[in-house]
């Protein structure tokens, strides 16, 4: 069924009952306290005080942050917000807005004052959970299952590599090769596990196969890059996954590593570093674009189809990535390239990052749409027939958001998958 | 007879500024001031520290006066106030009064830096009750319990634990009749949250603000300072009402930022008064007959409105709060100004060759 766009939701209290009488999900807002009895410069405080979350004390209220920020497009949000929240009586560590922010780095791209919710949410989400606050469910599912299997979905270490039998090119696991390559494939745990994921890994072992690419993957050795747990409050388990994808890392010989997913580029490029590795890593669309000249002669078939580009937030606005991806689609014949009207820097996140990608139900509760509904709503308003991603994380988020919104004529595919199509015509489905 | 000296009237600031820079262009200027003592209203109204890199202000203006002082083309009358002024540019006859006996300048140019005072309170509309209650003070009140370090509630001695300041008391303001801002209020304001900060660090400070006008540097040296590093609580929408409440003041107003209204108890409330001309302003400029503008302050900027120290009579200068708010930056330069303006005029009227 379609969701009805609308801008706010309003503050009536989900369960309220007032001399008997149940009035929840009426309008209750006027049974709330307007009037500020006592401002709480320490719960501001409260959050400056963590190492990272100092910039919080910042926010001198200009509120460019507001207009940019996704969640306030389909809730009541902002990083301005917070900050008065929590200048008039909101202890943020056990506030629903804790859970909200999805660290895509647009308020941080237009605030004058540097306040980096990128990195306060993470440090507050951290109090939070040492200090025992609610923390959603579905998130805390998604901690022990990367505690337990190495991969928030849950799935099973020893299967981790079972995708590459269906592949349709041969995979070289490092291990076994016992050589040096030249790149290394991190292929990440959605693209390992999740069935929308694994045709775009198996579109990228084609493609890399079809250019002569001398790479290997880690196989059952590769473990989650904890990025998006680190973001969503849990930097012990990050640590502890860097250890040993470091350790991993180290144990092999290549020149570049080459990852599927934005997280993974983010976390190994940016975070891991301060964990002592410092190697080249490439997104995947960067490194193909380097090979765009022997790429082209491969893509033969046509591909007819109106094409709308969402750059993910830590591809995009994280590290700088705006133009490997759109080289790519403009080099299969055949398709149109459009823009939404939010691209490139000003991208609307999906609502994924931050560990949003595991807070789906409880983010709900607290907007009117999802994101990534109101993503899909605004590809399909391109005329686009297929919105192309670059994440992991995105295609399963946006074929729900294209169904839910009455868009079911977008196609949501991977460039991978566009390029694949490319190279083997109706063979690839 | 024509004089190539410069009369200055005033010694704060503006004044010494003026005097300094005449005597350095090798003429010779007297400056007569109202009181025993130079510095103006930073001196007599007991400033703490300036906004530039923290100075002490008394240390700061003794250096401006003593530089005057010292200076052989410098003669300063103290107690002297002036009487009547005739003549023209080049040639002015002036009566003065200095220490009790009347005497008579000829002067070939003349320089107002009479200043300004700091509003009134009482004669805010919002009635913060600043003459009946004793924890609402004003800017001038805290800075000197600053300088002293020994901020209290005047009520009974303790040290405040909540404080707020109001900003734009007597400024912007249709119904009071100064609807201009007062510039220097904010910056002061923040400064002295600052300073409260320090000596109180365990204090909550609030600035209830309409905008929050922080000039050039002021943005990045006071205001984000202020609540980046010492966490002052800026709220924008200004206090309509002060009422007492057991021992403490309750403030309302409206948190606009937050479209709710606002009722929290403070234990100092500080207004931030504005600028008004002072007495001795509006008076110079009656007695020389020189132009004044709706607010009393003399009226500047020439013909083309791009003299920022001409008045309305060729041959007499203004400087300083005289002709409007005005910081310190912005008093010392008009002043060097109008020191280059009047010695110009000399030579303008061949005084000087």
């Amino acid at each position: 069924m379609a969701v009805k766009y609308e801008k706010a939701k309003g503050v009536e209290k989900e369960h309220a009952v007032v001399d008997g009488v149940d009035i929840s999900g009426h309008w209750n807002r006027m049974f709330e306290q307007r009037t500020i009895f006592e401002y709480t410069p320490e719960l501001i405080e409260k959050i400056a005080v963590l190492p990272n979350a100092e910039s919080f004390a910042n926010c001198y209220q200009c509120a460019k942050c507001v207009a940019v920020c996704p969640v306030d497009v389909v809730g009541n949000y902002g990083p301005r917000k917070l900050y008065r929240y929590a200048q008039t009586s909101m202890d943020l560590t056990e506030a629903p807005e804790l859970w909200l922010c999805t660290t895509c780095a647009n308020c941080l791209r237009v605030c004058p004052k540097e306040v980096n919710m990128v990195k306060i949410m993470p440090a507050a989400r951290e109090q939070a959970i040492l200090d025992g606050k609610f923390v959603p469910p579905e998130l805390q599912q998604a901690f022990e299952n990367t505690a337990k299997s190495g991969n928030p979905l849950g799935q099973p270490q020893r299967k981790r590599d079972a995708w590459i039998q269906n592949a349709g090119a041969p995979i070289p696991i490092i291990k076994d090769l016992g050589r040096p390559v030249d790149v290394l494939w991190y292929v990440g745990s959605y693209p390992s596990y999740h069935p929308r994921g694994i045709d775009a890994a198996s579109a990228a072992a084609r493609i890399f196969t079809a250019l002569g690419i001398d790479f290997a993957i880690l196989g059952k050795e590769e473990k989650d890059d904890a990025d998006s747990q680190r973001l969503a409050g849990e930097k012990g388990l990050f640590e502890m996954m860097a250890e040993y994808n470091i350790e991993t890392f180290n144990k092999y010989e290549w020149k570049e590593l080459v990852v599927t997913g934005p997280h993974e580029l983010n976390a190994f490029k940016n975070v891991y570093p301060k964990y002592g590795f410092e190697r080249p890593v490439l997104h995947y669309t960067t490194f193909l674009a380097r090979y765009l000249d022997q790429l082209k002669p491969l893509l033969k078939h046509e591909v007819n189809v109106k094409v709308t580009y969402h750059d993910p937030c830590y591809l995009g606005r994280h590290n700088g990535e705006y133009e490997a991806p759109r080289k790519l689609l403009e080099a299969i014949p055949g398709v149109e390239l459009v823009e939404m009207a939010r691209n490139r820097e000003n991208g609307y996140c999906c609502g994924g990052g931050g560990g949003g990608m595991w807070m789906d139900s409880f983010t709900q509760k607290h907007t009117k749409m999802r994101l990534s509904e109101k993503r899909a709503m605004e590809a399909a308003s391109t005329g686009a027939n297929v919105l192309a991603v670059a994440c992991p994380f995105e295609v399963s988020r946006f074929e729900d958001a294209v169904k839910s919104t009455g868009n079911e004529h977008v196609t949501v595919n991977d460039i991978l998958e566009l390029l694949d199509r490319s190279m083997r015509g109706n063979a690839a489905g | 007879m024509t004089s190539d000296k410069v009369l200055i009237i005033g010694g704060g600031p503006a004044g010494l500024e003026a005097a300094r820079c005449v005597a350095e262009l090798g003429r010779e200027a007297i400056l007569i001031e109202k009181r025993e003592r130079l510095g103006g209203t930073p001196d007599r109204e007991n400033y703490a520290k300036l906004t530039h890199h923290w100075r002490d202000a008394s240390e700061a203006m003794a250096e401006l006066a003593a530089s005057v002082t010292s200076h052989p083309n410098v003669e300063v009358k103290y107690q002297a106030e002036v009487k009547g002024l005739t003549g023209d540019e080049g040639n002015f006859e002036v009566q003065i009064e200095a220490g009790g006996a009347a005497e008579s300048l000829n002067v070939g140019a003349v320089i107002v830096a009479t200043g300004f005072q700091h509003f009134d309170p009482g004669r805010a509309t919002q009635y913060y009750n600043y003459y009946s209650f004793p924890d609402v003070i004003t800017l001038t009140d805290l800075e000197k319990m600053l300088k002293d370090h020994n901020v209290v509630r005047p009520s009974n001695g303790e040290a405040p634990k909540k404080i707020a300041f109001i900003q734009c008391v007597g400024s912007r303001d249709r119904q009071i009749g100064n609807e201009y801002c007062s510039k220097v209020c904010c910056g002061i304001a923040s400064k002295q949250a600052i300073e409260l900060r320090q000596q109180l660090p365990d204090s909550k400070v609030f600035i209830f603000y309409i905008d929050m006008r922080m000039y050039g540097y002021w943005e990045n040296e006071i205001y984000w300072p202020a609540q980046e590093k010492y966490h002052v609580n800026y709220v924008k929408g200004v206090i309509s009402e002060v009422l007492p409440k057991g021992g403490q003041l309750l403030v309302r107003g409206e948190d606009t930022t937050m479209s709710r209204p606002m009722e929290v108890t403070m234990d100092l409330i500080v207004l931030s008064v504005g600028m008004e001309p002072s007495a001795g302003t509006r008076a110079i400029a009656q007695l020389m007959g020189i132009q004044q503008n709706k607010y009393g302050f003399i009226e500047a900027g020439g013909a083309g409105g791009l003299d920022p120290v001409a008045t309305s009579r060729p041959g007499i200068f203004v400087a300083g709060a005289a002709a409007g708010p005005a910081d310190l930056d912005d008093s010392i330069s008009r002043a060097g100004l109008a020191a280059a303006r009047a010695v110009a005029s000399l030579r303008k009227v061949k005084v000087l060759a």
